[in-house]
């Protein structure tokens, strides 16, 4: 079979490969070391986007590196063409505070279960393991600021370009059952969830998030001690890590070990100041937009993307190309995902590949034969069973959340 | 935009094309096995211990007025994050410092904040006219 050839050309191509002795434009402010000069760096499409592939952290394969300390590492978005699992060497990673454990002694790891309950617990990983009925889900985790630098106007926090997500499969112990080990009192309200990091100063609030009560034992929030089949890599979590399934990823708290039932409503920072959206559709104001109440960041929009070309990717004329890609559908489960090949004006369904999960990446699919020469825009947009559709217009907001507009490529048949 | 939707020709999947198309792609049909015995849970398991290094960061800000104040940013976090961010106004520049100093509690007196913004301004800030440039109370 004939397989043409997606890969951009060098002089079209808007994100391309660089060696750092050629960039010319060393930066910012030429600050790279000795070491960065001979790396292999990356420029994703937005200012400053220039980004080292480092494979210096444990446990990971080639991230974009965006900071070392607290690590953000982002996955370098040809890893999504891979598979709808993202390997957990090759999955993002996001610390808010630097006091990161990096030594776990497993034998003397607890989980506590305390608060507003019948009963504290005090458990292992082998209780957990072998007392609770194990439970699988694949879900997609990602930042709440997941393509935060293609806002415009930009705004500050985690540049991101679209690889600060992945979907694994989660395996572990559903929260519910390890609450109703412990017995939830009348009159819970929240669960608030600690993991083992803490920040450097300790003026510095410990990174603490909560879920309703009824959220919580709805049976599909989980506590995870595996992620596709093999313990977690510490910087995503080890040894447990809270799964939210359709929810932003600041819930998922890693190294996971304080479960704490509230009888009241959690007013630490991290769930009142902190991971705040407009309270409005797609959580969109417009820049300087004042007086809108804000909320919680919660539940997961559906988007998707094209894996296998990018802007300025060469179609042959007269020649079938497959296109591909992957959506999620955020809360809900993709129902559709559509196609077009002129810049939105018609749509036609993309093949769906097969489905590993409601709350996972599935995998579309399109054949696409050029007729003519010329440029053409290419679209993808999901919608999930909610109805919930992509939107046309890019949202905004000033913490950068959200953003799940329509993606394109431009490619040009040839 | 008429004459490109009339170049373009669709071509449905039939089913003899979908297997060679996804042929060359099995990877996609693949979940991860939860039963391989590396699996916590998998019979025979055991949990062993974990210790890692963490790389240091090697960058660092650059020299100018102001930098003296930078060390204090590193306290929490390795240079990268600040460099890394998009050209920002003075404005913004003040707001990000502020909100390290309020939210996060760092130990930066009040009357640096203006050199520091200055300094991040110089070095990281957006091409905007001077009305930009705010100063905070």
């Amino acid at each position: 079979m004939h397989r043409p050839t997606l890969m951009p050309t060098p002089m079209s191509r808007r994100s391309f490969l660089l060696r750092a002795s050629a960039a010319g434009t060393a930066g910012l402010m030429g600050t790279w070391g000795s070491k960065a000069a001979a790396a292999t760096l990356v420029e994703l499409p937005f200012a400053n986007g220039q980004r080292e592939i480092v494979t210096n952290f444990p446990q990971k394969g080639a991230m974009l590196l965006q900071r070392t300390r607290p690590p953000l590492l982002e996955t370098p978005f040809e890893v999504f063409d891979q598979g709808v699992f993202t390997p957990n060497d090759r999955f993002y990673v996001r610390w808010h505070l630097a006091n990161i454990p990096t030594t776990i002694d497993t034998g003397a790891f607890r989980l506590n279960v305390r608060g507003h309950v019948r009963e504290q617990l005090s458990l292992t990983l082998d209780d957990l393991v072998r007392e609770f009925q194990p439970f699988e889900i694949a879900a997609v985790n990602q930042c709440s600021g997941n393509s935060r630098g293609f806002f415009k106007p930009r705004v500050p926090g985690g540049e991101w370009a679209n690889g600060a997500m992945g979907n694994a499969l989660w395996r572990g112990a559903r929260l519910k059952d390890v609450l109703d080990r412990a017995g939830v009192n009348a009159g819970a309200l929240q669960v608030r969830f600690n993991g083992l990091d803490t920040g450097v100063i300790p003026q510095t609030p410990d990174f603490m998030k909560s879920l309703a009560i009824d959220h919580a034992r709805d049976g599909e929030v989980m506590i995870a001690y595996a992620m596709n089949g093999e313990p977690l890599p510490l910087l995503n979590g080890f040894p447990l890590r809270l799964v939210v399934p359709g929810w932003y990823a600041t819930y998922w708290v890693k190294m996971l070990n304080d479960i704490e039932v509230l009888n009241e409503a959690d007013d630490n920072f991290w769930t009142t100041k902190a991971y705040l959206i407009p309270d409005t559709p797609y959580a969109n104001v417009d820049p300087g937009q004042q007086g809108v109440r804000m909320i919680p960041i919660n539940r997961m929009v559906p988007r998707s993307f094209f894996t296998n070309v990018q802007d300025g990717a060469v179609l042959k004329v007269g020649q079938t190309a497959t296109l591909r890609g992957i959506a999620f559908g955020g809360d809900a489960a993709v129902a559709k995902v559509f196609f077009s090949s002129d810049a939105g004006d018609r749509w036609k369904e993309a093949r769906l590949g097969p489905d590993r999960g409601k709350y996972g990446f599935r995998r579309w699919e399109v054949m696409l034969r050029p007729s003519s020469p010329g440029t053409q825009r290419l679209m993808i947009k999901a919608q999930n069973t909610a109805g919930s559709v992509q939107p046309n217009q890019a949202n905004w907001n000033g913490s950068g959340f959200m953003r799940n507009v329509i993606e394109s490529v431009s490619v040009q048949a040839v | 935009m008429k004459l490109i939707a009339r170049s373009v020709r669709w071509i449905w999947t039939v089913p003899s094309l979908l297997v060679i198309t996804l042929g060359g792609s099995l990877a996609w049909s693949q979940a991860p096995s939860s039963a391989s015995a590396t699996s916590p849970g998998a019979s025979g398991w055991q949990w062993s211990n974990v210790s890692v290094a963490l790389p240091t960061s090697e960058t660092s800000f650059p020299p100018g007025d102001g930098a003296e104040i930078t060390p204090q940013c590193l306290i929490c976090h390795s240079a990268g994050m600040v460099l890394r961010q998009p050209p920002l106004t003075r404005e913004q520049w003040v707001g990000e410092i502020n909100k390290m100093r309020s939210a996060y509690g760092a130990p930066l007196p009040a009357d640096q904040v203006d050199r520091l913004a200055d300094y991040l301004f110089r070095i990281n800030g957006a091409s905007v006219s001077h009305t930009a440039k705010i100063s905070t109370p």
